[in-house]
């Protein structure tokens, strides 16, 4: 099985997700009803993004998501946990087996930050996760923070530092926001990773 | 031999009689052809299944009455055949939704369908990999099947950038699966 112009995965994509134009999307259509080639990188990509939508829908990757995301995902039928401690202040939280996707809501303004990173600390303010220049809205009041839904299903008790830390050209630091998790852990088990 | 013969040739020799082999092989070169095109504009294997079956038959019986004067463009012709059918049967599913809200579906749920092997873990290890940016466009983009547009709007971004920035992750995750050649 070969081809002699195959065609780029990505395009696939843009294909698969329909965001190709009429005519391009109508002569790889043609393509692809003579190509097995081409045909089978296609499957690998419907077969790709078949396993980021159960990803996505077992909340199972830590990440920065959209209202829309999350507006989506409720419409769907999932349960999203939702925490919205305010700046500099502290909450308490749990997850349950019925949770599907657990989001801390991190309020801050962003306006005019060139980059900004999220900093997962430890009990003592000590940094051990770096999510570098997330996505942020402009003009929007808060972050959405997607926590790995398994991971805190399998974690102990314990309290957890998130920072919004904008970084400018020259690599200064300022502190956005500081956000504090005091996790209790109310599923069955001492939990452990 | 006829899995050393082209389209054309298929073609040819299913217009000139009865030939089962020739119809035979002309079904398993385009059935998987057909499912993807099917799922790419159904969205459903079951419908992309019963698209395949329609169009393989309207296309058999139109090869058999030597419909098709240029075998070099079988691709053009099951290419219309499928948008054809695919007109029909979304007409069809409207009307089966109408006949289900009125008789209750609960009989008529489809079997589900077994796991696959595809490894979940391995994929979340590389969407991790990515950078968040490219994580956050890939898993709205094939979860929420959101365009360029709209993505471009939440990150701030063009919407070449946006495509860029896809373009970009989904070699990085196929690299990172084994699945780029």
């Amino acid at each position: 099985m070969s081809c002699n112009g195959p065609i780029d995965a990505a395009i696939l994509a843009d294909y698969w997700l329909g965001a190709l134009a009429g005519p391009e999307e109508e002569s790889l259509e043609e393509h692809l009803l003579g190509c097995d080639y081409c045909g089978a990188r296609l499957l690998e990509v419907i077969t790709l993004a078949e396993g980021v939508q159960r990803l996505a829908r077992e909340g199972c990757l830590r990440m920065v998501v959209s209202d829309v995301f999350l507006q989506r995902a409720a419409e769907d039928g999932l349960h999203v946990r939702e925490y919205a401690p305010a700046p500099g202040g502290s909450v308490q939280c749990t997850v349950t087996e019925d949770d599907d996707l657990v989001i801390g809501r991190l309020a801050a303004d962003v306006t005019g930050a060139r980059r900004v990173d999220l900093c997962l600390c430890d009990e003592r303010g000590v940094e051990q996760v770096r999510l570098q220049d997330i996505p942020v809205r402009a003009g929007s009041a808060s972050v959405a923070w997607q926590e790995s839904s398994p991971f805190m299903r399998a974690a102990p008790s314990m309290t957890l530092i998130a920072r919004l830390v904008a970084t400018d050209e020259a690599g200064t630091e300022q502190l956005l926001g500081e956000y504090t998790f005091r996790h209790t852990r109310s599923l069955p088990g001492p939990g452990s990773w | 031999m006829v899995l050393a013969l082209s389209d054309a040739d298929l073609v040819r020799r299913i217009g000139s009689g009865e030939d089962r082999d020739a119809e035979g092989e002309l079904y398993r070169r385009m059935a998987p052809r057909v499912r993807l095109y099917g799922l790419r504009h159904l969205r459903d294997g079951h419908a992309a299944d019963d698209l395949t079956q329609q169009v393989l038959i309207t296309t058999l019986e139109a090869l058999r009455a030597g419909r098709l004067r240029e075998p070099e463009k079988l691709a053009s012709f099951v290419l219309g055949t499928c948008r054809m059918t695919v007109l029909d049967l979304r007409r069809g599913a409207q009307r089966r939704a109408r006949l289900l809200e009125r008789f209750g579906a609960d009989q008529l749920l489809p079997a589900p369908v077994p796991e696959s092997q595809f490894d979940y873990e391995q994929l979340a290890r590389c969407m991790e990999a990515l950078r968040e940016r490219d994580r956050t466009v890939v898993v709205m983009t094939f979860y929420d099947e959101r365009t360029s547009a709209d993505l471009a709007g939440f990150l701030g971004l063009s919407e070449a950038n946006v495509r860029v920035i896809r373009h970009r992750a989904i070699h990085q995750l196929r690299q990172c699966m084994g699945t780029a050649s």
